[in-house]
């Protein structure tokens, strides 16, 4: 077995990020038009920004592909002219490396809603550290920064952790995710 | 296509890729660390400059584009302003409490959101991802496994939302739009997200193995069909910053808009 | 002779089946050897190919051993999908890519692209061409040219035209009897009409992936013509021979003089965006006829079934049973459409409940509701496929499902667009035979197609596109011939 993601992975993880980097970007207008109000609303819907990860690594299963399909969505918004430009891909980053933790934490043997949702919340937590510097969110009065964590929170539970592995188990009943999970060791045995 | 926009290539095209997006970054950072909206004012204006009139691309295109720009305004300041910590009281209605420091805060937040909002756009739009990604494997020693993955992926993407369209259609005649509430619009996105992602994995994995049957490997030294350097241009882009940044904290300072020269909390 | 390419006792298993699809396999290819390899689907055909060229296990990590193996030096595989093939966007650029493997220095790679796309007999002005804007059979010897780059020993072709039209398809395996004279050639395909000439061995695969037949090609096909009809093979004369066994009459114009027609367009046009895409005069289709709509790729056909649909903003006449279009509340009531590509139909979890989808939808009671779906599973041959997930099912099931499901009302107007595209013999004929009885019970059908054979033996009218505009409505004629150099051309 050859180590690392193959050509197949990258590829099919970069394909599903950039659709998601496509949805990422139509997101940004959604989340502008929500956030006016101020409240913190937009937080909810926020989490979409951490689907491509927890989708990826659901789908592949493989070490590393959650920071690849972060990075890949985040770099794809970017180069379709999102909104945020550059900053998009430092939060992509530090999104992925998140989300990938987790993964590593449970040595990539889990794939069910609890462990996607704490993915998301890994993730949530990692754009927050970043928005003290981006956005200032040190300087919101504490009731206000405390709805925001907890919103964008909540947003990425319901988005990120248990949407995405309502998705993955509709696609995986397509049969398609077959063609990329790896064979296993009683497959090889099979062949005698 | 509706992705297929023309342009004239100008100088900004002409730069090295990664050179580009490094400074970027660059920039990026260093807007992080501007606390003084005057200084910020002047560097986006710099920027906005580049925006308005070295991309190549048609007045109309760059107007409509740059209508979130408004946006990104608003979203990246309101909450600042109404909830941001502050002394200087300005009005208060139940939880809203807008400050002199929260007001300015957000002005800071909604510029700065705008300035990043410049810079990439005009990286997206004079930028062709195949030739980052080129520039991103000899400059950056980017693995071809990846660089390549990315340059295929996004040829697929048209492909996609024409398929999206047909999806649309099928999707109308099967009823599907017309079912409300919760499950309706739970199964409306199932019946897009499903067959866009299936059928996309399934080609991803064919191209991928289509590659692989070209002979495609990762050692590094591959023969180049687009030789990405360094020109005159490169200078220009780097001249062109080392005038605008120190010009916009000179100007901040003998011109300035607002008194307030560090909108952070407490300093 | 030497061999070029060959395996002993090779076993593979797909991961997560229970059952190997080779089992002690051994096959080999001599040297300018010409190949076709024959089999259903599921059979393992393309599979072989691949092990053939070491992308399995190499590229495919599919479970294998053999106990020998010789894989050629060089070797070329072209695909099925002519999307699926390329990874850049630009023509010039995808043949750079295969270069760049071969490490060809970069001042020599204008000179071999022009050389390479010469020997495919495709010519730009400029090289540097949006791949996206070829037409499928462009594409394929596109992708052939980038094949020939690799200077190949063998070349594996799994089924190049599956996805393509007459016209290009005839214009692909031209240039590969070009370019494949001196080469070892391994074909996959079951639209053997344009192969037999080409080919010399054939081999003959069961659905167990196990050899049945291997030998010179005019040997297999006299002694297991049964096995090429049984697996729905496109041997030259399988239109012929199926007419004559099933000994049916070709459907007459249907006299139409008094009757009220179910559709009627006058004055109609459609547009896409703000663009006019569609332009109708006068059209009639009457109930029992079937209705063909012919024309070249892009004339509009697929557009003209579309606003029949009201899919798209139209302006003019369009009666259904004399009744202004807008004045229907419910279209779907009257008119059914089935979509090229079935997936994109497919909204439920199982074959049963897709076809119970709509009428869920129109309210109807639960009762009624199972006994319509078994009757239309019955019909449709998938009832052994009622839990089965839609996306798992054969392209010719799914074919049927999409048929199934879109009919389940049964709506008087069925629009069909290329309904037996990439379709066997098989599953043509069975979706053919299950419109023919529709239409002998006075629905109307109307199709897009360009299969010639469909027109001559089952349609009654032709509507002939051109250039977004409905040029023509006439009888569907008996001989075929008259309706060549109008559409080839």
């Amino acid at each position: 077995m050859e180590k690392g993601l193959k050509l197949t992975d990258i590829l099919v993880t970069i394909i599903i990020a950039l659709i998601f980097g496509v949805i990422y970007k139509l997101w940004g207008p959604l989340y502008g038009v929500v956030a006016t109000l101020g409240l913190h609303l937009e937080q909810l819907i926020y989490g979409m920004w951490f689907i491509a990860a927890v989708v990826a690594y659901l789908i592949i299963r493989k070490p590393g592909v959650a920071l690849l399909a972060e990075i890949a969505a985040a770099q794809g918004e970017f180069i379709f002219g999102g909104e945020w430009g550059v900053a998009t891909l430092i939060f992509g980053i530090g999104q992925g490396l998140a989300a990938e933790l987790i993964f590593a934490a449970f040595r990539y043997k889990r794939y069910d809603m609890l462990i996607a949702s704490l993915a998301g919340v890994a993730a949530a937590v990692a754009s927050i550290g970043i928005d003290f510097y981006y956005g200032y969110i040190g300087d919101l009065a504490l009731w206000n920064l405390l709805i925001l964590f907890g919103t964008r929170i909540a947003g990425a539970i319901l988005i990120s952790g248990i949407f995405a592995h309502l998705l993955v188990q509709a696609l995986e009943k397509t049969g398609v995710t077959n063609l990329v999970r790896p064979a296993t060791k009683e497959d090889y045995q099979a062949l005698g | 296509m509706a992705m297929d926009f023309s342009y004239k290539e100008t100088w900004l095209h002409k730069i090295n890729p990664s050179l580009k997006l490094l400074i970027m970054v660059l920039l990026f950072i260093h807007l992080l660390m501007i606390h003084n909206t005057n200084i910020l004012i002047n560097y986006m204006i710099g920027m906005l400059a580049l925006y308005l009139f070295f991309t190549g691309h048609p007045w109309k295109r760059l107007l409509v584009i740059s209508i979130p720009f408004l946006l990104i305004f608003l979203t990246s300041s309101t909450s600042m302003i109404f909830f941001g910590k502050g002394e200087i009281t300005w009005a208060k209605w139940g939880l809203v409490h807008i400050t002199e420091e929260s007001f300015f805060r957000g002005l800071h937040l909604g510029f700065r959101g705008i300035s990043f909002a410049i810079l990439g756009i005009v990286f997206a739009l004079t930028t062709r991802p195949v030739y980052l990604f080129y520039s991103l494997m000899q400059q950056f020693k980017l693995k071809p496994k990846y660089a390549y993955s990315f340059m295929a992926a996004i040829r697929l993407i048209p492909l996609m939302i024409e398929e999206m369209q047909t999806l649309h259609y099928a999707l109308q005649v099967r009823g599907v739009q017309g079912e409300r509430g919760v499950n309706g619009f739970y199964r409306k996105i199932k019946s897009y997200s499903i067959p866009l992602l299936s059928q996309s994995i399934r080609r991803a994995y064919r191209i991928a193995v289509a590659m692989e049957a070209k002979r495609f490997s990762n050692h590094g030294n591959r023969t180049y069909f687009y030789r990405l350097g360094f020109s005159k241009f490169d200078v220009i882009f780097l001249c062109y910053l080392l005038v605008i940044i120190p010009l916009s904290y000179v100007t901040a300072t003998h011109f300035p808009y607002f008194s307030i020269t560090d909108v952070r909390f407490g300093s | 002779m030497t061999t070029i390419a060959s395996m002993t006792n090779m076993r593979l298993k797909f991961p997560g089946v229970e059952s190997l699809l080779f089992e002690d396999f051994s096959l080999s290819f001599e040297k300018g050897e010409k190949v076709l390899i024959l089999g259903p689907s599921g059979s393992g055909k393309s599979t072989l190919l691949q092990v053939l060229t070491g992308l399995i296990p190499s590229a495919v990590a599919v479970p294998m051993k053999a106990d020998a193996l010789t894989i050629p030096e060089s070797w070329g595989f072209l695909f099925q999908d002519p999307d699926a093939q390329f990874c850049m966007p630009y023509v010039d650029e995808e043949i750079a890519f295969v270069l760049e493997n071969l490490q060809i220095p970069r001042e020599e790679m204008e000179q071999y692209i022009d050389h390479y796309l010469h020997q495919v007999g495709l010519r730009f002005d400029d090289n540097h061409t949006k791949i996206q804007t070829l037409s499928g059979g462009m594409k394929q010897r596109l992708a052939i040219a980038s094949v020939l780059a690799l200077e190949p020993e063998l070349l594996c072709l799994d089924e190049p035209t599956a996805m393509l039209d007459p016209e290009g398809t005839k214009l692909v395996w031209d240039t590969i009897k070009n370019v494949g004279n001196d080469k070892t050639v391994v074909i996959v395909e079951h639209k053997i009409e344009q192969v037999v000439d080409f080919v010399d061995r054939v081999i003959l695969l069961d659905e167990n992936g196990t050899i049945i037949a291997d030998g010179p090609k005019q040997q297999v096909f006299d002694q297991y013509k049964h096995v090429l009809i049984e697996q729905g093979i496109w041997y030259p004369g399988v239109w012929e021979d199926y007419m004559q066994d099933k000994s049916r009459h070709i459907p007459q114009s249907v006299n139409t003089e008094d009757a009220k027609p179910a559709v009627h367009l006058s004055d109609f046009s459609a547009f896409r965006g703000k663009v006019k895409a569609l332009q109708v005069e006068e059209a009639r289709a009457h109930p029992g006829e079937w209705v063909t709509i012919l024309g070249e790729n892009g004339a509009g056909k697929s557009t003209l079934l579309l606003a029949m649909m009201n899919l798209l903003k139209t302006t003019g006449t369009y009666k259904i049973f004399e009744q202004d279009y807008k004045r229907i509340k419910h279209l779907a009531e009257y008119v059914s459409f089935v979509f090229q590509n079935p997936e994109f139909q497919f909204v439920t979890n199982s074959v049963y409940e897709e076809i119970a989808f709509s009428l869920h939808l129109a309210k109807w009671e639960q009762e009624k509701i199972a006994r319509r779906v078994d009757e239309m599973l019955k019909l449709y041959y998938l009832e052994d496929y009622r839990h089965t997930h839609p996306y798992q099912l054969s392209m010719g099931q799914k074919r049927r499902l999409s048929v199934a499901a879109s009919i389940v009302k049964e709506q008087p107007i069925i629009l069909l667009d290329e309904p037996t595209f990439g379709q066997d013999a098989k599953n043509t004929f069975a979706i053919l035979e299950q419109l023919e009885q529709l239409r002998a019970q006075g629905t109307t059908i109307i199709m897009v197609t360009h299969d010639l054979n469909i027109v001559k033996n089952f349609a009654t009218k032709v509507w002939r596109m051109e250039d977004g505009e409905l040029v023509m409505e006439s009888p569907a004629p008996n001989d075929i011939e008259t309706l060549q150099p109008a559409v080839i051309s």
